[in-house]
């Protein structure tokens, strides 16, 4: 019975917010967890990759085609309605600074900055009528990472994580490759477990980092060696089975000798998935990788770093796809720091979009057709989000506002039907129907719906309400997941 | 407990039978799926339903044909979406039905009926029931007898007493959060061989008055209290007077505050408490969880979005003070009536109108240290010294400079007087505030209000004898020019457009400055001094007139800055002379020399100031700047003195910073909000609460300009009455969770419908009168009691009762009826605090105070990026107990992380326990333990002489006890080939490390 694994869970965890015993569903019932995972219908996705652009990205410079702002740049904007902006007064009708053209069958405008998702636009779900609740970044990202706009609320991927376990438990089940230059607005918080158990956490990842997992191995020492390590572990192992042997029916003894064998194994796997010397030349190429890899110079933002930067992280999330990892959160932006190095484009949208999204395209690009020729696209979620969009008029003369009234989504693979769902106003500025808006818990409902869970019954009790990642609202969105 | 079924008001209350259809099966699904949208105050497509002849009105109703009916239109879904309810799921097949059948059946309404939001009334409910009195006899003889009564009822049998090692290290760990050392446990093994009930009452004694205690059960409080040292959210700034708030709670355990005093102290401590300074400390725990800075400092209550981060606010507020003292879950009736406990809509938002006037800011509890008050002693002797050496040497200066400048002064001065005989306009200009160096960047600008195109900009210098200086008079040697169009200037959208910030500007005197802007339109025109004028010994900006030439044709253009607004970074308080809408008010000095005679004067005072350079010989210049230097870091060094003490806390009354205010005492309106939504208020919310149990008291004040500290006041009084059976029960429960490892009420934070039923419900109303009743109710006293029982002292297993345990396990697996002793793991903090303590590392004598920081700090400016790797784990400063940990929001601690530490954006009442692999890497791999295996080497070659001997001394340290034999092996091999660091970095990791039998 599908059905009953995720109701057991739910009832399990009533009003514990995670404790002994049970929150050993981490390793205790791993083996029951990813036997019988507990789906609510037939699942077209197995694995989620979310890609966030800190800072808010522009949905009129990017994938929303405004030509109104062309015709109209320069005048003086009037949506017919007072509009409080989070930093400025309402400036002129700011025409993007890139060209728009058609692309593939659907012919499906794109800017020149995203051109390299040309190739693949007919595999997408363009979502153009997301909207938010405030224009505060804070906030917006929260929503976007945990649909609540408040801190507290498990991240989706923690969701995921605990709602259908992991596929290898050799490697964490939900992995997180943030800026290297630093995390967006709340930092870990977007990926934090909040009441659900320790386990559902995000893993951080850094490829280029000195050590990529928080100690995967062993510090500098000088009495640590390969064979003292070995040799602590093996006798570690004595020690806590027998420990374990002499007090019977405790599981958690017994989890905790696996820990240590399954810690050891993380190592060689979370190694060998970041071995990008292993892939061939056309595959480094195809992601636009560097010989200079992360030390490529950045002094002053450019598309060859930002592409270096964003299409390592795609490459190791496939790799970590492909080796089970259940849900890959990829970051394009840090915070809000000078010199700028996220998608805030208060000052000059040219400057900053222009290589961050020709690095984020052509990486996102690469992930596609890479899955695809893999075989994975079908059963692999790509979703593309940022906390809000950025105002059709200006700020100053060349930067844009934040933008919570509509922003874009789009969504790729994973049983995704491609086509625009969703429209934005004629400005880019609100819905075009404002009944008719499309929320993040809408996108979070489509994304378990492909999953195989229904959002509404994928719930923790927490403090006397039975949480659910989409709160209390939700619709899956029929045209994108096919009736 | 059966959940009751909505309660519907009805008017005139002369319900008829008129129409049970209606009010059994539809007048139901109006209100809990339509009125939410659809009432008096949120009227959505301008319908309401309150009184739902409105629908046969407004003709969504056609009597006696539900066919064609728009009401039935609008709620019959396809594709499982109906318009009606909007995003929201459909009604269903039945109520759907119940709809229809009623309308053709001629949609008859009962006469006068009034549609009201269902609500729970019902307060027949466990948690709500008064609690009795307080039962006669030993509180531990009780807690026993109830508990062996229930094991025999079950059929259970309990494990034996666990030997004195075992309950050493048990209770030590319970109550000190530390291992006890190798002499405390051979003490007490030998006295217990003795007297085991008196060796008991010792340890027991001995831990409850050791200041560890405090340490151990203040971090259950910090827990729920959400307690954390940096902001959140956006920037996540460090909160570096959040501290003393951790003292407070720490001390209060120590000192076994009584429990209505401690609660009480926590709402409204600033107005309540005997010690002011404690009380206003102790109101940190309504500050302690997040804020978003952005949104209170940038965007603010002028908008929207600052309104909801304010709203958002007081919620955490309220949600932590329900949450924690009344185990309920307030938060729940934000857009609706609670749906299962007796809490309306309405008491959701009385409770925001308690917190209306407070925000979450530093504030002066206490004066200035001893250590503070020393040092600004020392500094201000040291100034005044340096200050009379130094006048003392510039008049000996002085007088040599006029005796060799005799002959041109008399010349000078006539000149003087000449040039000032149209004396300069009184109102001088913009005049800064002092500062004691150069370098402290000043700005003024001037806000046209609307962007307007500009010619040119004309900066005009102050005349002021000052010191003989005149025209020029403060004028910066170091300079720019920003021009915006936006309506703030900020770096990001302004334009530089005269830039002299690179190396100093001639005084113009009284010449005026020239900047051409070209005609570009801008709003804002900001005048930025990086190198101030200095005056006699400090230094200054003073501009005497800014003057924006706008273009007009064939003219020098119009001062379109005449009577604009005029800000600056500081300016001194307006007066006769300055004021900074002086700048703008064409009132300037023009020199009444002509020509020729301005030339003679210019020439004199060079001639004068070549006296003067003559006169300084460079042992003065090196003196006075000596003294210039030290007396700059002097008032530097006073200026970071602070007023007095700081805690993070709630106040009223704070520097104002950018958009965040403070409200002066007065309350924000706080309104009813339909569905919580700040776009649809309703009536204007008084202070109260829900009134959750008979006669507790449910409103507050009853006019709008009540005292926000009034209100506070109220609900301090309101949690903490004795008749209310919330705080007493909340608090016995936490107590026996924090003791025995498990709750009795398994949603420490929720008695609710929607929470756990407690396990022994007689236990906790006893356990709660004992302490309500108490007149010390003291938590110790109760703590004391508790492990005085046998159930804390069983084994959690033993030899010979594997059968039993078997047996036992089939019926109560989860031990709730204690049969045996529940085993836990180490919590993160004990097994951080133990590594430390083993290692001969912990400075256990390192209390309070600021907190030490595992981390080390990146890009402070913006936002502060925490580098746990960074850190040196041989850094003394950080060898302290965990609970005096700096705790970051955005970036936990990632080893404490693993290990379940509490997250503290929410109020964590009861902590995970995972077992995973991320957690073995921390504990095997972490650099602090690398390092503390190290240090336990090094004591154990220090203290022991023969392996066995150091292998013992580790394991008694580590586990409380020696190895036994099939332990000793695998150490002894481990030893003999690989030394002791590795010995000491797998005891730290063994399982008998982490767990407590």
């Amino acid at each position: 019975m599908k059905f009953q694994t995720i109701h057991r869970r739910s009832i399990l965890r009533q009003g514990l917010g995670g404790f002994a015993g049970i929150a050993l569903a981490d390793l205790l019932h791993r083996e029951d967890a990813t036997a019988d995972v507990a789906l609510h219908h037939p699942p077209k996705a197995k694995r989620v990759v979310q890609l966030f652009m800190a800072g808010a990205a522009s949905h009129v410079d990017t994938f929303d085609y405004k030509p109104v702002l062309e015709k109209r740049n320069g005048e003086p904007w009037d949506p017919g309605e007072t509009v409080e902006l989070f930093q400025s007064q309402p400036g002129d009708c700011f025409a993007s600074p890139w060209k728009f053209k058609p692309y593939g069958q659907s012919g499906k405008q794109l800017s020149e900055i995203v051109a390299p998702l040309g190739d693949v636009v007919d595999e997408i779900a363009f979502i153009h009528n997301l909207v938010g609740k405030t224009g505060v970044h804070s906030q917006g990202t929260l929503l976007q990472t945990t649909g609540f706009n408040l801190p507290g609320f498990p991240s989706a991927g923690s969701w995921v994580s605990y709602g259908l376990g992991s596929e290898n438990e050799n490697l964490p089940t939900f992995v997180v490759l943030p800026d290297h230059r630093g995390f967006a607005s709340n930092g870990a918080k977007n990926w934090g477990n909040a009441f659900l158990s320790a386990s559902h956490q995000g893993t951080v990842l850094r490829p280029s980092g000195k050590t990529p997992i928080t100690d995967l191995f062993p510090p500098e020492s000088d009495f640590i060696t390969q064979q003292s390590d070995r040799a602590g572990l093996q006798a570690l192992k004595q020690l806590n089975a027998a420990y374990a042997a002499r007090r019977p029916t405790d599981d958690r003894l017994d989890a905790r000798v696996r820990s240590y064998e399954l810690a050891a194994a993380m190592q060689l796997s979370a190694t060998d998935a970041l071995d990008l010397a292993s892939e061939p030349q056309y595959i480094r190429d195809l992601y636009g990788l560097v010989d200079e890899g992360a030390h490529v110079d950045d002094t002053e933002i450019n598309p060859k770093a930002e592409t270096e930067f964003f299409g390592r992280k795609c490459l190791v999330a496939r790799r970590l796809l492909e080796r089970g990892v259940r849900f890959v959160q990829i970051w394009s932006g840090n915070d809000n720091g000078f010199p700028r190095r996220n998608w805030d484009s208060h000052e000059n949208v040219a400057r900053d979009h222009g290589p961050l999204a020709l690095g984020m395209s052509r990486g996102a690009a690469a992930l596609i057709k890479d899955l695809a020729q893999r075989g994975m696209l079908d059963d692999t979620l790509i979703v593309w989000t940022t906390e809000f969009g950025r105002m059709p008029c200006s700020q100053g003369s060349e930067g844009r506002d934040h933008n919570p009234f509509v922003f874009t989504n789009w969504m790729c693979g994973g049983g995704v039907v491609p086509g625009t769902f969703g429209e934005s106003d004629q400005w880019g500025f609100r819905p075009r129907d404002r009944e008719d808006a499309t929320t993040v818990y809408d996108i979070n409902a489509t994304m378990l719906h492909l999953l195989g869970i229904d959002h509404k019954q994928l719930t923790v009790r927490h403090n006397g309400i039975d949480r659910r990642l989409t709160d209390v609202h939700g619709h899956v969105l029929r045209g994108v997941v096919g009736g | 407990m059966p959940l009751l079924a909505c309660l519907f008001a009805i008017f005139a209350g002369q319900v008829a039978v008129a129409d049970e259809t209606f009010l059994d099966s539809v007048a139901p699904v109006l209100a809990r799926r339509c009125l939410s949208c659809h009432n008096d105050q949120k009227s959505g497509g301008g319908l309401s339903m309150v009184d739902p002849q409105q629908l046969i009105d407004d003709g969504y109703i056609e009597v006696a044909d539900a066919g064609s009916s728009h009401i039935v239109e609008l709620i019959s879904p396809s594709n499982g979406r109906a318009e009606m309810p909007k995003d929201s799921d459909p009604l269903s097949a039945e109520e759907i039905t119940a709809i229809r059948s009623w309308i053709d059946a001629g949609a008859v309404l009962p006469a006068n009926f009034q549609l009201q939001p269902p609500k729970i009334a019902d307060r027949q409910w466990w948690s709500l029931e008064p609690i009795g009195s307080d039962a006669e006899g030993e509180l531990r003889s009780i807690v026993d007898e109830r508990l062996d009564a229930k094991l025999a009822q079950q059929g259970l049998t309990a494990l034996p007493p666990a030997d004195p090692v075992t309950l050493i290290r048990r209770v030590t760990y319970d109550l000190s959060g530390l291992p006890p050392t190798p002499q405390q446990v051979d003490a007490f093994v030998t006295q217990s061989r003795d007297d085991p009930e008196q060796a008991w009452r010792d340890l027991v004694d001995r831990l409850l008055a050791a200041p560890e205690f405090g340490e151990k059960w203040g971090q259950h409080w910090l827990d729920i209290a959400r307690y954390a040292e940096t902001h959140g959210y956006d920037k996540d700034q460090p909160r570096n007077n959040a501290w003393p708030y951790r003292d407070y709670v720490i001390n209060s355990f120590n000192s076994d505050k009584p429990f209505g005093q401690f609660a009480r102290e926590q709402i409204a401590g600033d107005v309540l408490a005997d010690e002011t300074s404690e009380g206003i400390v102790a109101t940190g725990f309504l500050s302690a969880g997040p804020w978003d800075l952005i949104a209170h400092v940038e965007v603010g209550e002028g908008k929207l979005d600052g309104r909801i981060a304010k709203h958002l606010d007081r919620d955490e507020m309220a949600t932590a003070v329900f949450n924690v003292f009344q185990s309920t879950t307030i938060q729940c009736a934000q857009c609706h009536n609670h749906k299962f406990d007796p809490i309306e809509s309405e008491d959701y938002y009385r409770v925001h109108a308690v917190f209306a006037g407070v925000d979450r800011a530093n504030r002066v509890y206490a004066g200035l240290s001893a250590e503070q008050q020393r040092q600004k002693h020392a500094l201000q002797q040291e100034r005044d010294a340096i200050t009379r050496q130094r006048d003392e040497a510039k008049k000996t200066f002085e007088q040599k400079v006029e005796r060799r400048a005799a002959a041109i002064d008399p010349r000078l001065d006539a000149l003087r007087q000449k040039a000032n005989q149209s004396t300069p306009p009184p109102q001088h200009g913009f005049h800064s505030q002092i500062a004691a160096r150069a370098d402290v960047v000043k700005w003024v600008e001037v806000d046209l209000g609307t962007p307007q195109p500009i010619d040119r900009i004309e900066l005009i210098a102050c005349f002021d004898d000052f010191n003989n200086i005149g025209a020029g008079f403060g004028f910066p040697v170091r300079f720019k020019v920003d021009v915006t169009a936006d309506a703030t200037l900020t770096d990001q959208n302004s334009v530089t457009i005269f830039d002299r910030t690179a190396d100093d500007f001639t005084n113009p005197e009284a010449t005026p400055v020239n900047i051409d802007v070209g005609g570009q339109v801008v709003r804002i025109v900001r005048v930025t001094a990086t190198k101030l004028a200095e005056r006699r010994n400090d230094f200054i900006l003073a501009l005497g007139e800014l003057r924006l030439l706008s273009p007009v044709d064939g003219t020098d253009g119009t001062d379109v800055a005449v009577g604009a607004e005029v800000n600056a970074s500081d300016a001194i308080p307006p007066n006769a002379r300055w004021s900074p809408r002086f700048l703008v008010d064409q009132r300037y000095h023009r020199l009444s020399l002509n020509q020729a005679e301005a030339k003679q004067w210019k020439q004199l005072r060079e001639q004068r100031r070549a006296i003067v350079a003559a006169a300084t010989t460079p042992e003065y210049q090196r003196q006075i700047e000596q003294w210039t230097k030290r007396l700059a870091e002097i008032e530097q060094e006073l200026s970071v003195i602070p007023p007095g003490q700081f805690v993070y806390a709630v106040a009223t009354e704070f520097p104002k910073q950018g958009k965040f205010l403070p409200t002066k005492g007065s309350v924000r309106a706080i309104h009813f909000l339909n569905r919580g939504d700040l776009q649809a208020p309703g009536a204007r919310m008084l202070p109260g609460a829900p009134e959750l149990w008979p006669g507790g008291p449910s409103r507050f004040v009853d006019r709008e300009d009540y005292d926000e500290a009034e209100a506070r006041v109220a609900l301090a009084r309101y949690v903490t009455r004795r008749d209310n059976p919330l705080i007493w029960r909340s608090i016995a429960n936490r107590i026996w969770q924090w003791t025995f490892g498990k709750p009795l009420v398994g949603t420490p934070n929720d008695f609710g419908r929607m929470g756990m039923l407690p396990t022994h419900p007689e236990l906790l109303d006893q356990l709660a009168a004992r302490l309500r009743d108490d007149p010390e109710q003291s938590i110790k006293s109760i703590v004391r009691e508790l492990v005085c029982t046998n159930a804390y002292r069983r084994a959690s297993f033993a030899d010979g009762f594997e059968d039993i345990t078997r047996t036992n396990l089939t019926i109560d697996a989860s031990n709730d009826g204690l049969w045996r002793f529940n085993r836990r793991r180490l919590t993160a903090e004990e097994f951080r605090d133990s590594v430390l303590a083993v290692s001969g590392t912990l400075r256990t004598g390192d209390r309070g105070g600021p907190s030490f920081q595992d981390f080390v700090i990146e890009r402070p400016q913006h936002s502060p990026h925490y580098e746990y790797d960074l850190h040196d784990p041989n850094d003394p400063a950080s060898h302290r107990r965990t609970i005096y940990r700096f705790v970051v929001r955005s970036q936990p601690q990632p080893m404490l992380t693993t290990l379940d530490c509490a997250d503290p954006s929410i109020s964590i009442a009861r902590r995970d326990e995972s077992t995973t692999a991320l957690q073995a890497l921390a504990q095997w791999n972490n650099r602090l333990i690398e390092a503390m295996s190290k240090r336990f080497a090094d004591r154990l070659s220090a203290e022991t002489t023969a392996d066995d001997e150091a292998i013992r001394l580790a394991c008694r340290l580590a586990w409380g006890r020696d190895a036994n034999e099939t332990e000793r092996g695998p150490l002894t091999e481990l030893l003999t080939e690989h030394g002791l660091e590795t010995l000491c970095r797998v005891v730290l990791n063994a399982s008998a490390m982490m767990y407590l039998d």
